[in-house]
């Protein structure tokens, strides 16, 4: 069933974006694995609008933020308001109680903000003066940022970019997608036309499947060698975390369920180690300057061509 | 009296068993005959096989990646391929050991010293 589900939802998405099947099938990838996604890209490459027509057709709740620096807690949590009729006090939801958040340009709110959405990620839960409530199921996170900008934003810290099961980096389109984006323009197609391919059903269905994909003692001992590798690597001061292990276990599971598998293969971890890994990697700037890489992607490349896995 | 005719032709006549046997033990271990009597030692043969016809394949490659590397150059690999998608079903997935043909995994194995452009050493291969 997981692969009759991302193929219905790549040809859907497809509808209205042209060239991101991929950045698609992580995303769809991600919300089997119970993770959310930070998708990195310059203005204008399609991040809102893949975001958008994923949840259209997954038939989910979808809410947008607009991170600013003037931002609060309480717009994103909700918080307690008085109510006049009652006169008592009484919890009003926030967007964050939705299924997909579309937390658009994450690092320009500032870090009470962008923390105020760690308890959401981490536990599926909200709380506001010790008031706990339960997220909708599935809740998954869909932030975008720019790198290019370096004035007004705040960089996510370390510990907020651990949350993000993967980043997807979306890049210039390639000329002939580019052609094809400026042709699909002509025509009047846009979100609307985007309808819903899997029921909430199958969606859950889906997502417990993913509990059930065999993973073998052989390709724990790999990923706890891949791990151990990251943490020796004399270029990276902060490797992989085991929360960062966690994240790319749950993810391969998912992605095998995707390519219709029960079980997981290395291939499902090389695939997307790099899209779950290099974002948690911190780059030692004393070994850069020795003339080593510094490119965490680069670097994570190199330890997994040296990991051997099982065959 | 031996002659000296005599002792030459027969220390020739050792030293021509002496090579030919190291020249053939050494053929043999160049040529690594194994004679795989399942999915599992076909696939065993095919990694030594590989790693020693591609020696620049990084030790960390998969199944699926060495593949990709003998299709562009120009090693048939179709046939091959539902015997890995099985035993790979054996290897990660705890499916039991099928009992498929796995000829086409002994033949790529073959196939490598003859198609691969090697840097070192000669290719392995399978005895059938």
């Amino acid at each position: 069933m997981g692969a009759e589900i991302r193929d219905r939802v790549v040809s859907e998405v497809s509808k209205v974006v042209v060239g991101r099947k991929k950045e698609t099938e992580l995303i769809l990838t991600c919300l089997l694995a119970r993770g959310h996604v930070l998708l990195e890209g310059v203005p204008g490459v399609s991040k809102t609008l893949v975001a958008n027509a994923f949840s259209k057709c997954m038939g989910l709740q979808f809410r947008r933020v607009q991170f600013t620096p003037d931002i609060l807690p309480l717009d994103i949590i909700g918080g307690f308001i008085f109510n006049l009729k009652d006169r008592e006090f009484e919890f009003r939801k926030g967007p964050v109680f939705t299924n997909i958040l579309l937390a658009d340009e994450i690092n320009r709110a500032p870090p009470k903000v962008q923390s105020a959405l760690l308890e959401s990620m981490q536990e599926f839960q909200a709380t506001v003066e010790g008031h706990t409530e339960k997220l909708p199921s599935p809740f998954m996170v869909i932030a975008t940022q720019n790198p290019m900008e370096f004035e007004g934003v705040y960089p996510l810290p370390e510990g907020q970019l651990d949350r993000f099961m993967v980043k997807v980096s979306f890049h210039y389109p390639s000329r002939e997608v580019e052609a094809n984006i400026l042709k699909r323009n002509l025509s009047s197609m846009d979100l609307n036309d985007v309808r819903t391919v899997v029921t909430a059903a199958e969606l859950d269905a889906a997502i417990r499947e993913v509990d059930d994909v065999t993973v073998s003692d052989d390709i724990l001992a790999y990923l706890a060698r891949m791990a151990e590798a990251t943490r020796n690597e004399g270029s990276l001061v902060l490797g992989a975390s085991p929360r960062a292990m966690v994240q790319l276990l749950h993810c391969s599971r998912a992605k095998a369920l995707l390519d219709g598998r029960r079980y997981v293969t290395p291939d499902d971890i090389k695939t997307i180690a790099s899209e779950v890994l290099t974002h948690r990697l911190t780059v030692d700037r004393a070994a850069a300057l020795k003339g080593v890489s510094r490119n965490p992607e680069a670097i994570l490349t190199a330890i997994l061509d040296r990991v051997e896995p099982p065959r | 009296m031996v002659s000296n005719e005599l002792i030459l032709g027969a220390l020739l006549a050792v030293n021509v068993v002496l090579y030919a046997s190291l020249g053939f033990a050494a053929l043999g271990q160049r040529r690594r005959k194994v004679e795989p009597s399942n999915l599992k030692e076909a696939f065993n043969g095919l990694e030594l096989a590989l790693k020693e016809a591609v020696p620049d394949l990084p030790s960390g490659f998969t199944w699926e990646e060495a593949l990709a590397r003998l299709r562009s150059s120009g090693v048939k690999t179709q046939a091959m391929e539902g015997a890995l998608k099985s035993y790979e079903a054996y290897r990660y997935g705890g499916a039991p050991l099928p009992d498929l043909d796995y000829h086409e995994v002994v033949n790529v194995a073959n196939m490598l010293g003859r198609t691969i452009p090697r840097k070192r050493g000669g290719g392995a291969s399978f005895g059938r």
